[in-house]
């Protein structure tokens, strides 16, 4: 009776997923769901060690360990936690929130080419910026204004209205993917054009500053940018990680999505919501670094081999990538670079072996 | 109102089976201004096997999606089991009513088992995501449609015809006694099509699902369905047994087809020979 036979010995095949039950507690995973992570989370532990141990003076990276954990002489502690430690952090922080955005973001929209960027968070933000640097010192009442929010709040005030502007829009009694992809274009566009505008407007130092917070960097960066980041992660990180359960229901479509009990208009803004907050607090530390939010879920999805972007590996990976990127940044080049700048350099060649290599279409 | 009814007749009630599991009240449905159906009543027993039949964009599919909560009437009621719908909640809903879309859309790299594995969400929690029921439900599921052997094999590697076997093994996963499918044979060749309804069919007679299918091929809907619902430009026609609803003057009328009507030497159920189109 049945006529599914001809296909089956062809079909490709991928591991089980393994039952893990504790009292009332149960879930499944997949060995390399769990595997991969702890392998990235150890090579971005070596990357930090790596990176606080290279500069004007030079640690060994097993000395880094071991001040880490206690042991190290007074200088070595000295140039570890105060003048290392924070840039690194900061790398780590906007790499774990960055990856988080970029794979909630590419989930919810069934889309590999959607990323914060795309959503307008970083349109808004470098307006936001961009506005403070080149108008703050022009001593009108709006440079007033602006020059006493900061940056960093700046970024973040212009990322989030822009992103729920591009939501806004795209919202009809749901939102659909593509529609939001579509009109996060066209305000990031506008957003780049009132961000041109800005800076032929101002004074040429200040354009060269604007330019390098466009560019995204590390440099000066300290515990007054990681402190902010480490606590919106620490409401973001477990709301992103509490969405997994229904970002595995919402990729099947609206409909099937709705059919399987899942409100869909209000998961999809909390995921909305989530993402947005991730990308804006990373921009708003370390300005606008390109390609960690795009290319990292895609790289994680195909060292996992799921059917979406892992939330854990991406963020690590975000993290890793941030991480290394700085450590070429600072030491591959005869001066300190903007992180941005490596990122891009870094991530692309990596992602586009993964592409040429393996059998995976390029869609999600 | 319709509500209260609904409860007091069956509470005080003598057991008269069958009960109505899904009802439509003067229900009109609309996309933004453009109204598809209009004033359908509609009552769907307990074990019954109906299939909805009309020409081309007659709003079949829109009533399928209203009857399951995917679509908010703009006036009318849909009752659930004598409840209205719409104030059930969706993971309620998504208890006692399983739904499958026309062209349901898998995620690149998904496993048969991951897809079927997601019909138990509506029965989980954050902490209870695996429970040895949901286990047992898959594996059962899976065995049923003959898709154990295939578990471990990514959906979009599968045949037309395997694929919705895996979304049906899903469907079944969720252990939902109301089963509602859109055209669960489009784009399949003929024998995958009888395959599929084989095994709608076997979800009926055996494991006693309530089953809604909207259906292109008329033939194919008699033999399998128990009861027919015929509609035409958002309007319900005709509804009954295969032998009451296609008859040569039902084709005239709602499909403007001149056609023979002949039991089908199979299995005796009306099949339509068509003559030719009748133009108006």
């Amino acid at each position: 009776m049945s006529t599914t036979a001809p296909t089956r010995a062809t079909t490709p095949r991928s591991r089980p997923r393994r039952p893990l039950r504790i009292g009332p507690v149960s879930t499944t995973y997949r060995l390399r769901d769990v595997l991969v992570p702890i392998a990235v989370l150890l090579v971005l532990v070596l990357a930090a060690a790596a990176g606080l141990g290279r500069g004007d003076y030079p640690i060994s990276v097993l000395d880094v360990l071991g001040t880490l954990v206690g042991l190290g002489d007074e200088t070595q502690r000295l140039i570890v936690f105060e003048l290392r430690a924070p840039r690194i952090a900061v790398a780590v922080l906007v790499g774990v929130a960055l990856g988080l955005s970029g794979a909630l973001i590419q989930t919810f929209a069934r889309n590999p080419l959607a990323s914060p960027d795309i959503l307008g968070v970083t349109g808004g933000a470098a307006i936001g910026a961009v506005s403070v640097i080149v108008l703050g010192g022009t001593g009108t009442t709006a440079a007033g204004l602006l020059g006493g929010i900061g940056v960093p709040a700046a970024a973040l005030l212009g990322g989030m209205v822009v992103a729920f502007l591009v939501f806004g829009l795209a919202w009809r009694s749901g939102v659909d993917g593509y529609r939001l992809v579509l009109i996060g274009i066209a305000l990031s566009a506008m957003a780049h054009a009132i961000v041109n505008y800005l800076l032929t407007r101002s004074a040429i130092w200040d354009a060269a500053a604007a330019n390098v917070w466009i560019t995204g960097s590390l440099n000066g960066r300290g515990w007054e940018q990681a402190l902010p980041l480490a606590l919106a992660l620490l409401v973001l990180l477990p709301a992103a990680l509490a969405l997994s359960r229904v970002l595995g229901v919402l990729q099947f479509g609206d409909e099937t999505a709705r059919a399987l009990g899942v409100r869909v208009a209000l998961a999809q803004g909390i995921v909305v919501v989530v993402a947005v907050c991730l990308a804006a607090f990373a921009v708003s530390a370390a300005g606008p670094i390109q390609f960690v939010a795009l290319v990292v879920p895609q790289i994680a999805v195909r060292l996992t081999g799921g059917s979406r972007p892992p939330l854990v590996t991406s963020a690590l990976l975000g993290a890793l990538l941030l991480v290394s990127s700085d450590l070429v940044a600072r030491t591959a080049l005869p001066e300190s670079f903007p992180v941005g700048v490596i990122t891009a350099i870094v991530g692309a060649p990596y992602l586009l072996w993964l592409l040429v290599r393996g059998r995976r279409r390029s869609t999600l | 109102m319709t509500v209260t009814e609904h409860r007091t007749s069956s509470a005080t009630g003598v057991q008269q089976p069958p009960s109505v599991r899904l009802a439509a009240e003067g229900v009109r449905l609309a996309y933004g201004d453009k109204v598809v159906v209009d004033d359908l009543d509609l009552q769907l027993l307990d074990g019954s096997f109906t299939a909805i039949v009309g020409p081309n964009g007659c709003g079949k599919s829109t009533v399928l999606k209203a009857l399951g909560r995917l679509l908010r009437p703009t006036s009318g009621t849909v009752l659930l089991d004598g409840r209205a719908i719409g104030a059930t909640s969706t993971r309620d809903v998504a208890k006692v009513l399983g739904l499958l879309p026309q062209t349901p859309l898998a995620p690149e790299g998904l496993t048969v088992a991951d897809l079927v594995a997601r019909g138990r969400h509506p029965h989980q929690s954050w902490l209870r995501q695996w429970s040895s029921d949901d286990e047992a439900v898959v594996a059962e599921a899976l065995s049923w449609t003959d898709m154990a052997d295939l578990a471990d094999s990514p959906v979009d590697a599968l045949s037309g015809g395997q694929r919705q076997r895996a979304w049906i093994s899903m469907a079944l996963a969720q252990g939902t006694d109301l089963l509602l499918l859109d055209e669960p044979t489009t784009y399949l060749d003929l024998a995958h099509q009888v395959d599929v309804l084989e095994l709608v069919g076997r979800l009926h007679a055996e494991k006693g699902r309530t089953v809604v299918v909207v259906l292109h091929d008329l033939n194919l809907a008699a033999r399998y369905a128990k009861r027919l619902v015929a509609m035409k430009d958002g309007v319900l026609v005709a509804s009954g047994t295969p032998e009451e609803v296609l008859t040569e003057q039902l084709l005239a009328d709602v499909f403007e087809l001149e056609a023979r009507v002949v039991p089908d030497p199979v299995t005796g159920t009306p099949m339509v020979v068509p003559v030719r189109r009748l133009r108006g």
